[in-house]
Parts: C-alpha cells; structure tokens; sequence
C-alpha cells in the first residue's frame, strides 16, 4: 500500500512538473503526435492492403506462365497450352487475355480483361466503379474505345462492378473475346499468358522446372511470387511515403533530443532540492520517468487513435495517392481494419522506449551528484 | 548531538584551481541548542552547514550523528538521514516555482508513501502554525518575501526532523522579519529542535535566542563563543 501511495505521490510531482512547463512540453507532444501519426499510418495502410491483397490473391491460379521475347513479355501462343497440360501434375491451363488500355480524352489507364463466363455476347462489357465514376457512366451507357486501326468500338455497359471489390476492380473492363481482339488486332492463336492449376502445391517447382525445359521461351510464375511482388510493391511504396516524411522525423527526433536531454538550470536546481529534502536518486528518477512515460505514452496513443481514424474511416486521405498507385482512377473504398500487433509494438518500442530513456538519463546523470553542487551549479 | 573531526571538503581537486573550502575543521553540536556559524562571504560556513546537513561528503574526516558514523554511508542512507534528520532553510528560499506553497510544504514527505490526505493535513497545520495558511493554495511566486520564508520553514519541518539548517536565513529579509524569524526558531529550539545557522546578520548573531556563536574564516574555525 505505501508503495503504491509513493507512486501516486511522485506521479503527482511528475504530472505537476510537466504542466508547469506546458510550452515545451506542448510543443513536443505536437510533434510526438505527428511523427506517431505519420508512422502509424504509413505501418496501418500498408499492413491493411497486404492483408487486402493476400485475401484477393488467395484464390488466383498456383501458376501463370508468360512467353519472353528478349527480356520483354511478349504474347503466348495458345498450343503451348497444350504442351503444359501434358506435363504430369497440371490439373488444368487455360488461356488469359487482358491488357492495358489507355483514354486519352479522359487521361486514365483502364486494365482490360476478357471473362468468357461474365461476357457472353460481344459489345458489351462490365465495368469498375472507378472506370464508372470517371466517365459519368453507368449502366447501358456505352463507351468509345479507339482500336489500334484508329477505328472505334462502342461498346455498351451491362454492370458496374460490385464497390466491395473496388480495391482492385477500380479500373476494371470486362469485355468478350471478339471485343479485345478486334481492339488490339491481336492475332487468333495467342494469349496474354496461360494460368494453371496443379493437384499438389509442393509440386510447383518441379512444374516450373518443367515448362521451362519444354519452353525455353517461358517464364513461369507462381502465386507466391506474386504474392511476395505485392509485399514488396507495397513496402516499398509505404517506405516511399516515410522518406517523404523524413525530414519531419528528423525534425522530431532533434526536437525530442534536444528537449528530453537538456536539463534547463531551473530543472537541474529542482532535482537538487528533491535531493536536499530527502529524496533519493531513485525517486527522481522514478519522477523522471513518470514525466517522460506520460509525454510518450500519450503521443503514442493520441498518434495511433488518430492513425486509425486517418486510415479506416476517411481512407488515408492525406497519402492514398503514394499507397494505392499512380492510376487517376483512384478506388473508393474502405479497408478492413486491420493491425498487426508485432508492427504495434516495435513501433512502441522505437518511439516510447528511446524517449523515456532520454529523459532519465540526464537526470540520472544530475541524480547522482551531491545535492549541494547541483543547486550551487 | 553532531560530532565532526577533522574535516576537510577540497573543491577541484587536482586542478589548477583547487581550493579547500573547510580546512580541518572540528566541532560538536550540542542538541537542543541554535548554533550560529558567523564569517564573512566564502568563509566556509555554507560549506559546513551542507557536511553537517549529509547535502555534500566531505573529502577527509569523520561525522557521527547521535554517535552514527556517517560518513562512508551510502547515498540511499544519506537520503534517509537528509529527509527524517533534517530540515533545510535555504538563503534563496529554493521553493518550487509554479507549485503551490501547500504542494511545496508536501514535497520532501513524498518518498515516505504516507497518505495524501495525512500530508496534505500536517502541512496545512505548518502553515497555520506560521501564519501562511491561507496562502496555501497560492503559488509560491506570488508569496511576498515573508511569506516564501515561512513556506520555507514549514518545508523544513514537514517530517518532523531533530535538526533544523538554515543558510543565510535572513538575507532577503528586513528586521521586522528577521527578528520574526529568530523568534520561531526560540520557539523550534524550545520544542527540542536542534537549530544551526549560517550568517553574518547582526539580527541573528546578536538574538538572544542564540547559543553559541561559531566565528570561520578561511574554512577554518577562528571562535566559538558559548553563551549558555
């Protein structure tokens, strides 16, 4: 019970303390805030749309195999289909066609894909909600594509895509075969790649080793990969947005430095006197470490509250453009919240912890000396 | 009672400008008696009032408090003597500047883990006891030089120490308050505290309250002049 008593009477020395110098210690709960802010956005979205893309991910094939012509993908040709299939473990191959079309009335770039299930007849086609929004259009409006002729396609809306799969239909067409081949002039007899499906995952490489030795032309990849690719887009582009952001981290930290490690000479006097009047170098210590604890452990939580409202309910408004890619069809959506506690918790340890310490030290430094030089100095 | 042999507290050793500010000093405090220490500005009397206080070790001799030596105690042991033993009037007041006089008077009973509300009682009752309580919850910028002294004192005897320190005590203060403050300490030293000041006030050398007289110059002791 005294224990706890002592604790409440020097944490109410600390909290005494810190509101006596309101300021300073305002002005560095600001910039605490942000950096928290700033960093637990950028660890927020970023772990939210790996999440995101893991579970879109999740049900694509276990293999895509794309042809290569001097480095570069180049169009597959549909017999190879017929090769891969025989090769033992291959449950299935199917040929893709999909590609990139660029609007240059509207300056976006849509991603197109012919689906055989979804459409049926050609001249119509489905679209994402971002390819929607973008043009004003919805359903049974048509739209103008200019083919590779410089003739034009119109073809006509028969959906907007459901908005729960924005994140990645945003700039989705879905068209007919027919359609993209007449768009393109892509020759009959070739795909954008070929996709399979195995009986056993474990077989993956063997498989691959074997395309390739059939195929010397063909690079095959496998979901991991691209799941892996995605890792790295996203940390990169998440990495991207803190070296943005760096200089108001090192602002912060010069900032931290200089204020937690600086005893003023009044401060300095005041531990003295702790120590004149009885107090231990403990108990200052215990006192300092309070200060530096309520500093720190409010920032932190302020920071991440706020974080997590930024990123899962106005959807990372203030960096979307640097997180979700360079299309100007931006996805309306909202993520899933989602944190990872590991994440969580080295970013407690790297902000909370440093400054703590940096608050102690020099006053563990003033702690130890004779009470009479520190109020002489 | 506190018995100091030999004393010796060397500032800057090994450097060029080394000096020892108390040099071989002996002496014994009786309790229940005000000792003033009387000298001129860096005579050593501050010096000594912090050796015989556990504020500063000193680099050579030997202390003995109640027939405690103390000298090669810890520092955690020093703090206990400091906050139990002893009760510190500074010259320039040292109250924390943005408390309240009523927070500042608490301050060295913190450590103990008494109760807040026990604190907060006995500090009221010092206050009243010396006429400041209803400045208690004033900030102690905005007490009048009098009134800081008597925060001071009351700050001093928070924990109920046997001996009461006080450097310089008067040097802020006109007569009136001087005297007034001579006043309490006869008043201390009747309730059986041991009081040892340092100053070259007349106001205090010459208060009849005072017991002996302790004369340093040079860190050393030139007189002691007993007058009970």
């Amino acid at each position: 019970m005294t224990f706890i008593q002592k604790q409440r009477n020097i944490l109410d020395v600390a909290l005494c303390s810190l509101l006596r110098r309101k300021g300073k210690n305002l002005s560095l709960v600001v910039a605490y805030v942000f950096v928290i802010f700033l960093l637990s956005s950028v660890m927020f979205i970023t772990d939210a749309l790996k999440r995101e893309a893991s579970f879109v991910l999740k049900d694509t094939p276990e293999m895509v195999v794309q042809r290569l012509v001097a480095g570069r993908h180049e169009l597959v040709p549909t017999a190879y289909a017929k090769v891969i299939g025989k090769i033992k473990g291959v449950q299935s191959v199917s040929a893709r066609l999909w590609g990139y079309y660029y609007d240059a009335t509207n300056g976006a770039n849509y991603t197109l894909i012919v689906h055989q299930d979804l459409i049926t007849s050609p001249g119509s086609i489905m679209v994402g909600r971002g390819v929607a929004r973008h043009l004003s259009a919805g359903e049974n409006g048509t739209i103008p594509f200019k083919a590779c002729d410089g003739s034009y396609l119109f073809l006509e809306i028969r959906s907007v895509l459901p908005s729960e799969s924005e994140l990645v239909s945003a700039d989705l067409v879905l068209m007919s075969e027919l359609d993209f081949r007449r768009l393109f002039q892509m020759p009959e007899g070739y795909a954008t790649d070929l996709v399979l499906r195995v009986r056993n995952v474990r077989e993956l490489s063997t498989i691959a080793a074997k395309v390739v030795q059939l195929l010397p032309d063909t690079r095959p990849v496998s979901r991991d990969e691209i799941l892996r690719t995605y890792d790295a887009v996203f940390s990169w582009r998440s990495g991207l947005v803190i070296v943005i952001f760096a200089g108001a981290l090192c602002a912060f930290l010069i900032l931290a430095w200089d204020k937690a490690t600086g005893l003023s000479a009044e401060e300095k006097r005041e531990i003295g006197l702790l120590k004149a009047v009885g107090w231990e170098t403990s108990d200052v210590l215990l006192m300092k470490f309070w200060e530096g604890m309520a500093v720190s452990l409010v920032s932190f939580l302020t920071g991440i509250i706020l974080a997590y409202l930024h990123i899962f309910f106005t959807s990372a408004s203030l960096f979307e453009p640097a997180l979700k890619g360079w299309s100007v069809l931006y996805p309306d959506f909202r993520l899933t919240p989602f944190i990872d506690g590991q994440h969580a918790a080295t970013l407690f340890f790297l902000t909370v912890v440093p400054y703590t310490a940096a608050t102690i030290v020099p006053s563990w430094r003033t702690a130890t000396m004779d009470p009479d030089s520190v109020m002489r100095s | 009672m506190i018995e100091i042999k030999n004393i010796r507290k060397v500032f800057n050793a090994g450097k060029t400008n080394e000096f020892a500010a108390i040099d071989g000093v002996s002496l014994q405090v009786d309790s229940d008696r005000i000792t003033v220490f009387k000298g001129p500005s860096g005579s050593g009397k501050t010096t000594l009032l912090s050796i015989l206080g556990c504020m500063v070790r000193p680099t050579s001799g030997r202390i003995e408090v109640n027939g405690r030596e103390i000298t090669s105690l810890p520092e955690q042991f020093l703090a206990e003597i400091r906050r139990s033993g002893f009760g510190f009037i500074f010259q320039q007041y040292n109250l924390i500047r943005g408390m309240t006089a009523l927070e500042n008077v608490m301050i060295p009973s913190y450590p103990t883990g008494e109760r807040r509300s026990s604190l907060k009682k006995r500090a009221v009752e010092l206050l009243d006891l010396f006429n400041v309580s209803h400045k208690a919850g004033s900030r102690v910028e905005e007490l009048s030089g009098g009134e800081a002294q008597r925060v001071t004192i009351a700050r001093a005897l928070m924990n109920n120490p046997r001996f009461v320190i006080a450097d310089e005590p008067t040097a802020h203060l006109d007569t009136k308050l001087s005297r007034e403050f001579m006043d309490i300490m006869l008043g201390l030293k009747t309730e059986g505290k041991t009081i040892l000041i340092a100053s070259h006030d007349p106001v205090v050398c010459d208060s009849i309250a005072v017991d002996r007289l302790v004369g340093m110059r040079d860190g050393r002791i030139t007189t002691v002049d007993d007058r009970r």
